[in-house]
């Protein structure tokens, strides 16, 4: 009963570290800084390997064989056959499509291009949630009621249905126009919750020391309460750059978006309407979703990474 | 890889082969003949085929089991084979024709078919101009008067002498012909452009079950008058139905499923790959390119009311930009050739192809992008970085694309990337079936737009050229008629191609004078560019022979194998249960 070491030691205690194994206890320094997260580090790896991928591939690879007719259609990754029995050739490592398209160079320029949307979709999104949140839960009253009801009833409305339509009535549009559209459906959100976070902290000892200061509003929104919601932020940021991107690539899927800007969605639509499947041309549509499960992966170790940089409680030894 | 594909694709196609099993339980499946749609039809209850320009009132079973046609061309006698109608005589100089219809026949609620139900729809035809189907303007344009002779003859008074009369307006020479509408359902409408027909009769051997958005059934009657007459017999398929596949991957798979018997136009690699999976898929020739050819050659329009477009050299210049025998490599997989003239390259047509290729106005099956830049600077354009600029402006262009076939939109992209390369910023606009053909193509809103429209001849020039007179120029907005002259060419030269091209209009067919005609009018083509003809047209339509045997092909060539024309009649009554 009076072994020290018992597991059952009263929480009171402090901890005990004589009690961790060294693996803990190296785990635990790690702590010391909580940005040294290893989902948070893993997923940035990942994300960067898609930049890399498209920095590295513009500098060693012919961007140009994006376009249709580029090279000889329908041709195997090397080492494999298509259809026909032909092996396929060195100067297309990853395969062709059946338009004469490189696979590569299609990668190459299309996961940037389609991480792009997702990160300018959402970065207008945020700033646009940043900005309502804190007007609707700073200032109140007429204001607030406005960007509350405004924001609850966008929310309800499903983004995927109105951009298919107006998409389709824009017929070609380029990636930043695809990224604004976007963005006018992932603003809700983060005004919901910022609103909400901003509420509470309005009545906190820094907020009203500052006020009795004479800080003007802005000062006390933006200085003040804004970097205490960082972490926060980061997180909501990550998980909207997904929700962008899913977006964008489900209206690519759907052969919307632009025509001549290759993006990994767009590589999808052409696969499926000029039947890869059938066609057994499997590199047509699996390379394009191996990066976008890259993506997604890395997204989503980011996002719990961040979780547990702001959150101490869900970090495990 | 290959087995879990298949083994994915094999799920999919149960589960839509389940889904569909709703309506076909009471009819058993080796019963059913079921026919690839490639379309939406956007008003299921809507009959009225007269005020549809797209054809989707007419090709989702309506005019290949119900409507019959009055003859149907046969394209490999070029005869007309008589079908509610025996035969078709004009006077001396073709003005005058008369047309005896065949004795017996009966719609489906059991009134007589006959001459008056002819001379009603013709007159309704003539005195609606809201009725707006190609059929209706065509007839509208060349019908001065009619009247019935007696029960069975009907006599046509034309504006001008026309010996393409019959064929062009009741032959189903391309797609559909004038269809003949009950006079006792149809006179009880108030306005026929509004009039919904529905639920639709008519004279053939089946009738109309059901609709929907993907879908058409027509189930056979118990009797026909064909059958009583002793004119044919009865059609082997209890059903038919048209079913929407929606797009090249799941038509292929329910052709591999089984779940289809007749399939719309697919690449050439997708059939090679249902035939490694389904050994009863077959085509037009058992060998590579497997496909026939179709009579609308493709082109590029172009209207000629938007600058810079309407500068002939201009229109000229992106002619020669184009490389034909890269969009036969890449759009259509080597299964076609590139187009010399406006006209289909068959045997019957090679008189007045050669006649306007000796005449040097045939065009080139590779680029001239040289010759074609110095056109282009000629009219003060100046290469600027990647693209042509004069005033400030960038010398771009939207090309307007149906985007219902890969074949459409991956010769629209092989066509934008060749004038990119130029140096012209040229874009695809994919547009939705409907809205292509109802909006797009009639009323102008486009500057470049791929399509077929100068089809129309199959053995003599003037149905195509025809297309592209003076007379049917209408300002942008209003409705071209009969989607002839949609690039709204006029000007001197197409004063000067319409009066010959008219002057062949009377002529009688074979007249050794018409080559050289051709050659003369084709010179004003050629160097105004109104469109810009690109590849002919091959069609690759699978059929299986799982079910049903005795489809069309080059060995058992009763006619083409087009199933969404009215034709379709002929290959639903050829069809024989699979053994």
């Amino acid at each position: 009963m009076s072994d020290p070491t018992n597991a059952a030691a009263p929480e009171t205690a402090a901890p005990d570290m004589a009690g961790l194994t060294k693996r803990q206890l190296k785990r635990m320094k790690r702590f010391d800084n909580p940005w040294n997260n290893p989902k948070l580090i893993w997923g940035i790896t990942l994300l960067m390997g898609i930049i890399a991928l498209g920095i590295f591939g513009r500098i060693f690879w012919d961007t140009d064989l994006v376009f249709t007719g580029a090279v000889l259609p329908s041709q195997a990754p090397v080492g494999f056959e298509n259809l026909r029995g032909q092996v396929g050739l060195a100067s297309s490592p990853l395969g062709t499509d059946v338009a004469g398209k490189d696979l590569l160079a299609l990668l190459i320029v299309g996961a940037p291009n389609s991480l792009y949307v997702g990160v300018l979709a959402s970065l207008i999104g945020m700033s646009l949630g940043i900005f309502l949140g804190f007007t609707a839960g700073y200032t109140g009253g007429r204001v607030d009621d406005v960007i509350r009801v405004g924001s609850d009833v966008m929310i309800t409305i499903p983004p995927l249905l109105i951009l298919v339509v107006v998409q389709a009535s824009f017929g070609d549009i380029t990636l930043t126009m695809m990224s604004l559209l976007i963005a006018a459906f992932v603003w809700q959100s983060p005004t919901r919750l910022i609103r909400a976070q901003v509420l509470s902290m309005r009545e906190s000892g820094y907020v009203q020391m500052a006020r009795l200061s004479g800080a003007s509003d802005r000062h006390i929104m933006f200085r003040e309460m804004l970097p205490n919601l960082v972490p926060y932020l980061f997180g909501s940021f990550i998980a909207n750059v997904t929700t962008s991107i899913v977006t964008a690539v489900g209206l690519e899927v759907l052969g919307l978006g632009p025509q001549r800007v290759p993006t990994l969605g767009r590589v999808i639509y052409d696969a499926i309407d000029s039947a890869a499947l059938t066609r057994d041309m499997w590199w047509w549509w699996g390379f394009p979703t191996i990066l976008l499960m890259v993506m997604f992966i890395g997204l989503l170790l980011i996002n719990l990474g961040l979780d547990e940089v702001s959150n101490p409680r869900l970090r495990r030894l | 890889m290959k087995t879990t594909t298949r083994l994915l694709l094999g799920t999919a196609a149960m589960t839509l082969a389940l889904a569909s099993g709703a309506y076909a339980q009471d009819v058993a499946r080796e019963d059913t003949v079921i026919f690839d749609l490639d379309r939406t039809i956007s008003d299921p209850e809507n009959f009225n085929w007269m005020t549809d320009g797209t054809g989707i009132r007419r090709m989702h079973g309506a005019h290949q089991t119900m409507w019959e046609p009055l003859f149907i061309l046969n394209y490999n006698t070029g005869e007309l084979d008589p079908w509610l109608a025996l035969e078709a005589n004009s006077d001396a100089d073709g003005a005058v024709w008369t047309i005896a219809l065949r004795e017996g026949v009966t719609w489906s609620d059991g009134e007589a078919f006959d001459a008056e139900d002819v001379v009603f729809t013709v007159n309704m035809a003539l005195e609606n101009e809201e009725l707006t189907a190609r059929e209706v303007a065509t007839l509208r344009g060349q019908v001065a008067s009619v009247e019935a002779l007696d029960s069975h003859t009907v006599q046509f008074t034309l504006n001008a002498p026309n010996p393409r009369f019959a064929v062009e307006n009741f032959g189903v020479r391309i797609f559909g012909s004038f269809l003949i509408m009950p006079e006792h359902v149809w006179s009880a409408a108030e306005d026929p452009a509004t009039f919904a027909f529905f639920p639709p009769i008519g004279t053939g051997p089946y009738e109309y079950e059901s609709s929907a958005s993907n879908r058409a059934i027509w189930d056979r009657r118990d009797s026909w008058w064909g059958a009583e007459t002793g004119f044919m017999d009865m059609p082997e398929p209890d059903r038919v139905i048209f079913l929407e596949s929606g797009g090249e991957e799941s038509r292929a798979q329910l052709m591999i499923a089984g779940e289809l018997d007749a399939a719309q136009n697919l690449s050439v690699g997708t059939f090679e790959a249902i035939q490694a999976q389904n050994p009863d898929a077959i085509a037009w020739y058992e060998s590579y390119p497997y496909a026939v050819a179709d009579p609308c050659a493709r082109q590029m329009e172009v209207n000629t009311t938007i600058a810079p477009w309407d500068n002939a050299n201009m229109r000229r210049a992106v002619s020669m930009i184009i490389d034909r025998t890269q969009i036969v490599n890449i759009a259509a997989e080597g299964a076609t050739t590139a187009s010399q003239t406006m006209f289909a390259d068959f045997g019957s047509m090679s008189p007045f192809i050669d006649a306007v290729v000796e005449a040097g106005h045939g065009l080139p099956a590779t680029a001239d992008v040289a010759g074609a830049q110095a056109l282009i600077e000629a009219e003060g354009w100046v290469r600027d970085g990647d693209y042509y600029v004069k005033d400030g402006e960038t010398l771009s262009v939207e090309i307007h694309v149906n985007s219902a076939s890969t074949e459409y939109t991956r010769t629209i992209d092989m066509v934008v990337e060749q004038l990119q390369r130029a140096g012209i910023d040229a874009r695809s606009v994919p547009v939705e079936n409907g809205v292509f053909w109802g909006e797009v193509l009639p009323f102008g809103a486009f500057t470049m737009s791929y399509s077929w429209l100068s089809c129309g001849s199959v053995n003599e020039p003037w149905a195509s050229m025809g297309r592209y007179t003076v007379a049917d120029v209408v300002p942008v907005g209003e409705r071209s008629p009969g989607f002839n002259n949609t690039s709204r060419w006029d000007g001197e030269a197409a004063e000067a191609y319409s009066a010959i091209v008219n002057e062949m209009e009377t002529m009688a067919l074979g007249d050794p004078a018409i080559p050289g005609m051709v050659a003369e009018a084709y010179q004003y083509l050629d160097a105004e560019m109104p469109f810009i003809p690109l590849v002919q047209a091959f069609k690759l339509m699978p059929f299986s022979t799982t079910y049903w045997e005795g489809w069309p092909s080059a060995e058992n060539y009763y006619n083409h194998p087009f199933f969404h024309w009215n034709s379709g009649h002929q290959i639903i009554h050829n069809l024989t249960r699979a053994e």
